[in-house]
């Protein structure tokens, strides 16, 4: 799963584009290369899974014309529309107005759906290593009961690592305070200590009781 | 020759312009292909004068004295005296040079060559049909539908290459490398790293000699045609996709290296 739509700007002028016609994924494609004047031209691996993902809000509906998808707007498609209709105007002014605005537009354009791609790729990855090391596993040992299990095999590093990565993006997105900090400390060392104690070894337990 | 001296922000426009070297320190430098007049936008401008030269074709825009990072300047902060935010406007076959210290560069809809250098800052590159080659050592590269030979360099950044067209040729210390790579023929693709993790998405269908490795990283790759070679101090995948017609070999020392299939492009 990629985070579609990192960035709203070319979800306003998806938005903008089906409200002047119901169009076809192509046409949509063909208009924002104009739009960023042939400096770039968004991949259909970029726009149909945002197209999707209006769809699934419910602010564009597809309909089928001769074996093609059209999507068309929808009343709470324009709704959003007209509640940002300041920021489109805005931005339609800085493109046309400069070079620098259109520059602006097509690197953050640019960036955002690289960075949307890298995180899948990234995850897509991961999925397929911890997919080889669990048949690695099964295929040298079977599912016996002497099985040793090691963490690694069973994909814990990467998970370790997602848990890193994901706990960073949403730290990122608030002004953090101390009390949600030590809050978060706490948590953390609460979960370690129920890993050791799961960790424990059955002597380790007996004594404990 | 004419010569121009900027003290703050404003706009120049050019007869001819078929080169453009940028040399600044920080900042922001952004270069779009167009089939307007070639246009120069000074944005934002503290400290020093930039220096604006146009003879035969060249444009030119640099500092008349360049600052000698030393370490009492850098500690009285240089850096800020000399801060520059520009975008130019240029015909899509004009080659672009751009060595800057800390800003960050964007090219865009080229067919000429281009060449950026930044130490800290990132690097965009979208829509070159020209041979790009990119270095910086602690920012990011990202590319985008460049289907020309490009070559990357970073230290800790990442590089990662959506809808790569031509040849790759990328190297990282640290930084991870990604590429996204559109249906293949005679293409090199080179990658190493010493310990960023190594992916690539290739089309379902490609025409590829492989050779993927990694000294202590895990080999993992979603073609069948590939033979696994795990021992210890040496994980490796080999052989032939499709044709073999083009090459790609991705060897990293402690980094992960993974070999992906892309699904066909699902039609909405």
């Amino acid at each position: 799963m990629s985070p579609v739509f990192s960035h709203g700007r070319l979800r306003l002028y998806l938005l903008k584009l089906l409200d002047e016609s119901p169009r076809h994924g192509y046409d949509v494609i063909r208009l924002l290369e104009d739009r960023f004047m042939g400096l770039y031209s968004p991949s259909p691996g970029t726009i149909y899974p945002r197209l999707q993902r209006l769809e699934a809000e419910g602010l564009v509906t597809p309909s089928q014309e001769g074996g093609r998808k059209v999507y068309q707007i929808t009343d709470a498609g324009r709704e959003e529309l007209a509640g940002r209709r300041a920021e489109l105007d805005e931005l339609e002014a800085e493109i046309s107005g400069s070079v620098h605005g259109l520059a602006r537009e097509v690197r953050d354009e640019v960036r955002g759906s690289v960075r949307d791609l890298k995180e899948e790729l990234k995850q897509a990855a991961r999925e397929m290593r911890r997919q080889q090391r669990h048949e690695n596993r099964s295929r040298r040992h079977g599912h016996d009961e002497h099985h040793r299990w090691d963490w690694r095999d069973e994909g814990f590093d990467g998970r370790v690592q997602e848990f890193l990565d994901r706990t960073e993006r949403a730290m990122r997105r608030v002004q953090l305070t101390e009390a949600q900090l030590r809050e978060c400390a706490a948590i953390l060392d609460e979960a370690f200590e129920r890993i050791r104690q799961t960790l424990k070894t059955p002597d380790e337990q007996r004594h404990d009781h | 020759m004419a010569s121009w001296k900027l003290e703050g922000s404003g706009k120049l426009t050019f007869d001819r312009v078929d080169r453009v070297v940028v040399g600044i320190v920080e900042g922001a430098v952004s270069v779009v292909g167009t089939d307007g007049e070639p246009t120069l936008e000074v944005l934002e401008l503290a400290g020093s004068p930039l220096r604006v030269r146009h003879e035969d074709g060249v444009l030119t825009v640099d500092y008349e004295r360049p600052p000698r990072p030393g370490l009492l300047s850098w500690l009285s902060g240089w850096g800020r005296r000399y801060r520059a935010v520009l975008s130019l406007a240029v015909p899509r076959d004009c080659r672009v040079e751009l060595r800057v210290i800390s800003a960050s560069l964007m090219v865009s809809g080229l067919r000429a060559p281009v060449r950026a250098r930044t130490v800290s800052g990132e690097i965009t590159l979208a829509g070159l049909g020209g041979t790009a080659d990119a270095e910086t050592i602690s920012g990011s590269i990202e590319a985008s539908g460049v289907s020309g030979d490009l070559s990357a360099g970073t230290v800790s950044g990442d590089l990662t290459v959506a809808e790569g067209g031509g040849s790759v040729r990328a190297h990282t210390v640290s930084g991870a490398i990604a590429l996204d790579l559109e249906a293949s023929g005679d293409r090199d693709i080179q990658l190493s790293s010493v310990s960023g993790d190594l992916t690539v998405r290739l089309p379902g269908i490609s025409d590829l000699q492989v050779q993927l490795q990694s000294t202590s990283g895990q080999v993992a790759s979603a073609f069948d045609e590939l033979a696994l070679d795990r021992t210890p101090g040496r994980h490796a995948a080999e052989g032939r996709l499709g044709a073999g017609t083009g090459r790609l070999r991705a060897t990293s020392t402690s980094g992960h290296v993974a070999l992906l299939r892309r699904a066909p492009e699902t039609q909405a």
